[in-house]
């Protein structure tokens, strides 16, 4: 399967179930223990963290920026999203430098992943983007800094969230070596 | 000239990322302007719309016993109305029959079929932004507008704002944008609003003199004064009233009509005689 062509599909896979599923979590009663406040996690960041390495930046400047839109036509939130996006999609090629061994040259035709990363680099690596992601959101958000705690506690819980999803996706979609 | 190009080929990634971050920002403006939404990148639009619809489609099977149940007690709060206007005991109140004999002639009544309701389907819903979105499968095609009431079986959901053909998007109450025009129960006018970061079951109203005397349990309706809202549509009842020290004032919260974590069917009220009092109003705004 052509690279292209298994982005695109992950790009459809990704939005729908952010929208279809993660979108619906705080219509259930059972989401708000004890006053917790409501929150959303938000995985389709993993897209633009899952594109080859080669991608030239000006491209991912424009995949985040489509992204992030459709996300916000579902939402009606015009703008956020892909704010927060476009952000981490310029970001992505600094964070990978400085946590790959080798230059990103060598790694040609392939994604970020666990397998030519690691876990823990690439962990580290979706943790700070999606943390940034979710941080420049929910402050376009609110737009304001009288409840702080609010905020904070918002972000770390949607974070945390995210990070979740993300491990259940990597384990899900990351082909396992064939056992001798 | 050279130079310039040159400059453009080595900073084009921060030019790009720079260009795309004020789109983003000119929209985010654009869409905190409350009267104009931004209709093409709204989940009214074709696409969104459409998978909202297969999507409630299937998932509205599950809560078909809570909507029966809604909408039982809503048939009885109907009946109990009607029974209000049509039984009228003419053996006891003799000046009423009079009055109905007397006033034959129905000319002297000036009726006002005022209200149209719709009805829609609720195909998206959210409650956890900081401005909340409704979508429904209702649009243009069938008589919806802007800024037209919503309503649930049970009280106010919102104000229209996007319209495409086949859908709409709501503005639901639980917003932060623009409060209601709300009343207690002896007249005392306020406004109803949602905070940033409160749960979806509950509102608020500041700014209650303390010398009106509010207690648990009472309604908030809609007033006339909004352009928006039929008036006397049930907002929501009061839960907890504090007192505020720093200017003697009563904050009353509110626990909300309409259950918003489960809307299933609301109705949208066409008010016939509104653009006429807008047009007015706006003309009073412009002398000025």
């Amino acid at each position: 399967m052509s690279d292209y062509l298994k982005n695109f599909l992950r790009f459809c896979l990704i939005i729908a179930i952010q929208v279809l599923i993660l979108n619906k979590i705080p219509l259930r009663w059972w989401s708000q223990p004890l006053g917790f406040p409501l929150f959303i996690p938000m995985i389709y960041p993993l897209f633009i963290l899952l594109l080859p390495f080669c991608t030239p930046v000006w491209l991912l400047l424009i995949l985040g920026f489509i992204a992030g839109i459709t996300v916000d036509s579902f939402m009606n939130t015009v703008g956020m999203h892909a704010m927060a996006t476009v952000l981490i999609a310029y970001l992505r090629t600094n964070v990978l430098n400085a946590l790959l061994q080798k230059n990103q040259e060598e790694y040609a035709g392939q994604s970020p992943g666990v397998k030519n990363m690691g876990w823990f680099p690439f962990l580290t690596y979706s943790f700070f983007l999606i943390l940034l992601h979710h941080t420049v959101y929910f402050t376009i958000e609110l737009w304001s800094l009288t409840n702080i705690g609010y905020l904070l506690l918002k972000i770390l819980a949607s974070t945390v969230t995210t990070m979740l999803f993300v491990i259940t996706y990597l384990l899900l979609f990351t082909k396992q070596s064939a056992r001798p | 000239m050279h130079n310039f190009i040159l400059f453009i080929r080595r900073f084009f990634d921060l030019i790009l990322f720079l260009g795309l971050q004020i789109i983003c920002i000119v929209l985010i403006a654009r869409t905190q302007n409350l009267m104009q939404g931004n209709d093409v990148l709204s989940s009214a639009n074709m696409v969104t719309g459409y998978m909202y619809d297969r999507q409630s489609a299937v998932v509205d099977y599950f809560g078909l016993r809570r909507m029966n149940d809604s909408l039982l007690s809503e048939n009885v709060q109907l009946r109990e109305l009607l029974a209000r206007f049509s039984s009228i005991d003419t053996v006891q109140v003799e000046n009423v029959t009079r009055a109905y004999m007397d006033g034959a002639d129905s000319s002297s009544v000036v009726r006002y079929a005022q209200y149209t309701y719709h009805k829609a389907r609720v195909i998206s819903n959210s409650v956890s932004a900081a401005d909340n979105y409704i979508t429904i499968n209702r649009g243009s095609d069938h008589g919806i507008r802007k800024n037209m009431a919503v309503v649930s079986g049970s009280g106010v959901v919102g104000r229209v704002t996007n319209v495409s053909p086949r859908f709409a998007t709501v503005l639901s109450v639980l917003n932060t944008k623009q409060p209601i025009s709300a009343r207690l129960r002896d007249g005392t006018f306020s406004f109803a609003f949602w905070e940033k970061g409160a749960r979806p079951d509950e509102l608020f109203m500041s700014d209650i003199p303390q010398e009106i005397r509010v207690s648990i349990g009472d309604s908030v309706f809609t007033t006339s004064y909004s352009t928006i809202f039929p008036r006397d549509l049930l907002i929501g009842i009061v839960e907890r009233i504090e007192i505020r020290q720093k200017d003697n004032t009563q904050y009353l919260r509110l626990s909300p009509a309409t259950n918003f974590r489960n809307l299933q069917y609301v109705y949208i009220i066409q008010d016939d005689l509104i653009p006429e009092r807008r047009a007015l109003e706006d003309s009073v705004k412009k002398k000025k």
